[in-house]
């Protein structure tokens, strides 16, 4: 019990820092959110005026309490779900505008993940278990090449070819405007020629982590004692590789993944930003470069939750899985 | 809507698209998403010898806009022109005045703006426009500083209707120098309005109630699109069925790649290259306006030594080449400034005749060299440029992260300061960053935006009124360079008693004096107002043959296109 206890503790500390940075960091970093948002509002060359810098800072109600009042206020709107009002949005709220991020960022990353997870998981295994043949050495090699390959170019690549060569997928957004987003089966007709591009940026490289991670423990495992012994029984190679490898092999993998949804929301940043998607990783971005504290703090806040609970589920799980572990730390 | 920012992505991700999309301007591209920028001539010409629709770029609002119909918001979206009117149109290209809800104005006296307002208006909800409703807006902003972005509160006393056709504004004190913002003011219904509860978080999301040429006919993040309100007071001027506002990547990659596909009936969005971009693409139909705006200056800051010396000024504003930065900077579409703050040719007409080449000064490096030695700023042995106290000369010039056109001029201007010998370091800190730094005079040298507009008094108040600056360490609100100076304050004291602009002229004359003699700070080069548009299904639009109004002027613009018949 002691184990999950400190587990726990240590998810409670990690959380306050998250959160306590996440306050700081943005304020230190100085500049006036008003005056962000009015430059961009008014256009690079356009002369500010004073009176329009005034009336949205009467606006936004920009903070001048001392910073240990905002940070009370701040501890206690986090924990009861008060985000406040959007500055680059405003009079929406935090909540509104990301609840509209939010479903963008889920189907695309949520489904390139499980893809990603279960695509190279699946190869790396078969590879494993065909360890130093032809195959093996393609398809491994093939994969380090292809996960150098920044993921700029690859993206480059495929507007090149399918949006602006060929004219078959929109080069950017999320869905054409015809008609108002919503659950329906004529809007995701809509929306899903917008989603391809992205995905299949994301699914180059997307599975090779997996394949080469569950390639490589796999190929371990099946050099332990364990399987060694299996093969001694006589089993076959198939049962060997699923049982005796697999099973063990897939540990850290299932570890990953789980850390891997945790930080979900966060979407991924310079896919969302490239093509231009609808998602939370291009909220959060727009959020910086307003200064947008409200927004920017809510979005950080949930990547922060998320990875820090996916964390503390790895380490029950692990807990759980591998009694060695809890064992260990015990000692 | 101001020109666009012009931002460089510095983020590799969206270079690599850039990259990309440029290849196609060798390709031509091929059909692709949307593709409404085909067809031919006269085929969105309806039975009623309309046309169907325009496509516009973008309705700002961020990159995911959500609907706020309320004028006065700081985050409203952009085309809401459409919607409401205001009193006045101001021309911005040449300062005329058109009037729109207003018929008539006249100062009774310095403190007392009576303005006729036009009879037979109604709102597009059904009701009738009165001068109540003006009355109604004037107080609104009075009474909610939120909403007050353009200043009309300071100094306003009251605003009654007197009938239905007139309304009074009383102000403090004299205010012939704020007509133009009074006039500029849109207006919104009263029977809608007072039954806000805040009317600062009003997004009229329901129902936006306009007098406008135009209706909210749908809006989704990606698209804003209205329509003709045939009921409004001037609806037999607007041939247009419909607007459609489309969001892409505000001026990016993306919305010029649209752009050069012809897309777009009208944009007004930076464009490199645009006579191959763009024109070359359909050069019977693809067209461009880059009209100057307001002068982009060097501010140095007169608080700190060398600066405060005029001599030094001086011996400066003679020492830059301004043609190279304006090729350097600006890919040869904006012009050189004139030293006098007004914008040339635009503003001709307050140009002081004694000044020599309307103000232009010559890039002359040698004397301005000769200068500097003169006024005890000698070279060493090394060539450095000494200062007084015998040090050599440094300075830190700042720009803003990411505007790769102003990171140019700045590099530009180091070089021409390294020419006398004096070391300026770039430096590019993040705008919001900069922008404090500049207001409260935490800079040696930097960029600034004064003037432009058609308020002489404005232009000149702004950077060079004392009552605008303030001491180093605190925040200026205009006066970032910190002029402060008995003679141009009398000036513009007398300039905003003086209604009549005949009796005007002499006095900006000797502002431009003060401009030229004392150089406060050197204006460079004007900012671009870009206007790309097509003749492909509306003709009229202003051109530099045709310039009957600013880029910025929509409400001018889409009451005075012509339907292509094909």
């Amino acid at each position: 019990m002691a184990y999950f206890a400190r587990r726990i503790g240590f998810f409670l500390l990690t959380l306050w820092g998250a959160v306590t940075l996440n306050f700081l960091i943005p304020r230190l970093s100085g500049g006036d959110p008003a005056q962000a948002i009015l430059q961009r509002i008014a256009g690079k060359e356009a002369r500010v005026d004073p009176a329009q810098l005034a009336a949205v800072r009467a606006m936004l109600g920009v903070p001048d309490e001392p910073l240990w009042r905002q940070y009370l206020d701040y501890l206690g709107n986090m924990a009861t779900g008060n985000f406040g009002v959007s500055y680059t949005y405003f009079p929406y709220s935090v909540s509104e505008v990301i609840g509209e991020a939010v479903p963008w960022t889920i189907v695309l990353v949520g489904v390139t993940l499980v893809l990603s997870f279960v695509i190279g998981t699946l190869l790396g295994t078969w590879v494993a278990w065909r360890r130093g043949t032809t195959f093996d050495s393609v398809l491994t090699v093939t994969s380090a090449f292809v996960g150098t390959l920044p993921f700029f170019w690859i993206a480059l690549v495929l507007i090149y070819v399918f949006a602006i060569t060929l004219g078959w997928l929109p080069p950017s957004g999320g869905y054409s405007g015809l008609m108002e987003p919503a659950p329906t089966a004529a809007f995701v007709a809509d929306a899903w020629p917008y989603f391809i591009l992205p995905a299949a940026a994301i699914m180059i490289t997307g599975p090779i982590g997996w394949l080469l991670g569950m390639r490589n423990n796999m190929v371990q495992s099946l050099g332990e004692d364990f399987a060694r012994f299996g093969r001694a029984k006589g089993l076959s190679n198939r049962r060997l590789a699923i049982a005796y490898g697999a099973r063990v092999a897939i540990l850290p993998n299932v570890t990953g993944f789980a850390l891997a949804l945790g930080g979900l929301i966060g979407g991924t940043v310079l896919v969302e930003q490239t093509f231009n998607y609808p998602g939370t990783g291009r909220l959060l971005l727009e959020a910086v470069s307003n200064k947008d504290y409200p927004l920017m703090q809510t979005i950080f806040l949930f990547i922060a939750v998320g990875v820090l609970v996916a964390n503390l589920v790895a380490d029950v799980l692990y807990g759980v899985l591998d009694p060695r572990a809890r064992r260990k730390e015990a000692a | 809507m101001h020109a666009r920012p012009r931002r460089t992505r510095a983020r590799l991700a969206a270079g690599a698209v850039a990259a990309a999309l440029a290849l196609t301007a060798c390709t031509g591209g091929g059909g692709g998403g949307g593709g409404q920028g085909s067809g031919a001539p006269g085929d969105r010409l309806t039975d009623e010898g309309r046309v169907s629709h325009l496509v516009l770029g973008d309705f700002s609002g961020q990159t995911n806009p959500k609907a706020n119909y309320n004028p006065f918001s700081a985050t409203a979206l952009g085309p809401l022109w459409t919607i409401y009117d205001q009193l006045y149109v101001i021309n911005t290209y040449d300062c005329t005045e058109e009037p729109q809800l207003a018929t008539g104005y006249e100062w009774t006296s310095p403190t007392e703006l009576r303005i006729t307002t036009r009879e037979g208006v109604t709102w597009n909800d059904g009701e009738p426009f009165t001068a109540r409703d003006v009355a109604f807006t004037f107080t609104l902003l009075r009474d909610n500083p939120a909403l007050d972005t353009r200043g009309v509160a300071p100094g306003l006393v009251s605003a009654e209707a007197t009938s239905d056709t007139e309304v009074v504004l009383t102000f403090e004190q004299p205010s012939y120098s704020r007509s133009g913002m009074y006039l500029q003011t849109l207006v919104v219904a009263e029977h809608v309005w007072a039954d806000v509860e805040d009317p600062v978080t009003f997004t009229a999301e329901d129902a936006a109630v306009g007098t406008g040429a135009f209706t909210v006919k749908s809006f989704n993040p990606q698209r804003f699109t209205v329509e003709r309100n045939p009921d409004s007071w001037r609806a037999d001027t607007v041939v247009v069925d419909e607007l459609w506002f489309e969001k892409a990547d505000a001026g990016g990659q993306v919305d010029q790649l649209k752009l050069a596909r012809g897309e777009y009936d009208h944009n007004s969005m930076y464009v490199p290259d645009i006579e191959d971009t763009y024109v070359a693409k359909d050069p019977e139909h693809h067209h461009y306006w880059f009209p100057s705006g307001s002068p982009i200056s060097l501010f140095m800051n007169l608080e700190k030594a060398p600066f405060d010396d005029v001599e030094f000024r001086r011996a400066i504003s003679v020492g830059l080449d301004r043609v190279a930065l304006t090729e350097d900077a600006g890919s040869g579409y904006v012009e050189v400034a004139s030293q006098t703050l007004l914008v040339l040719p635009g503003q001709a007409d307050w140009l002081d005749p004694t000044i020599p080449d309307e103000g232009v000064l010559p890039y002359d490096p040698d004397a301005a060299d000769a200068a500097l030695t003169a006024a005890g700023y000698a070279l060493d042995d090394a060539g450095r440029r000494l200062g007084t106290d015998g040090e050599p000369l440094r300075f830190s010039f700042i720009t803003p992260q990411g505007w790769s056109d102003w990171t140019a001029a700045a590099n530009s201007l180091k070089e021409d300061f390294d020419a006398l010998g004096i070391a300026v370091t770039v430096e590019t800190p993040e705008f919001p960053t900069l922008e404090q730094d500049r207001l409260v005079g935490n800079f040696d040298m930097t960029f600034g935006v004064r003037a432009g507009q058609c308020s002489m008094f404005q232009n000149y108040d702004e950077p060079l009124g004392s009552a605008n600056t303030a001491p180093i360490g605190e925040r200026a609100t205009t006066n970032e360079v910190r002029w402060s100076d008995a003679h141009t304050d009398d000036l513009l004291a007398r300039l905003a008693g003086t209604p009549d602009a005949d009796e005007q002229k002499p006095i900006v004359h000797q502002l431009q004096q003060v401009m030229v003699d004392q150089v406060p700070f050197i204006p460079l080069w004007y900012g671009g107002k870009w206007f790309e548009f097509t003749t492909k299904n509306v003709t009229g639009w202003p051109s530099a043959e045709d310039p009957h109004a600013g880029p910025d002027n929509q409400h001018l613009i889409f009451t005075r296109l012509t339907p292509v018949t094909g």
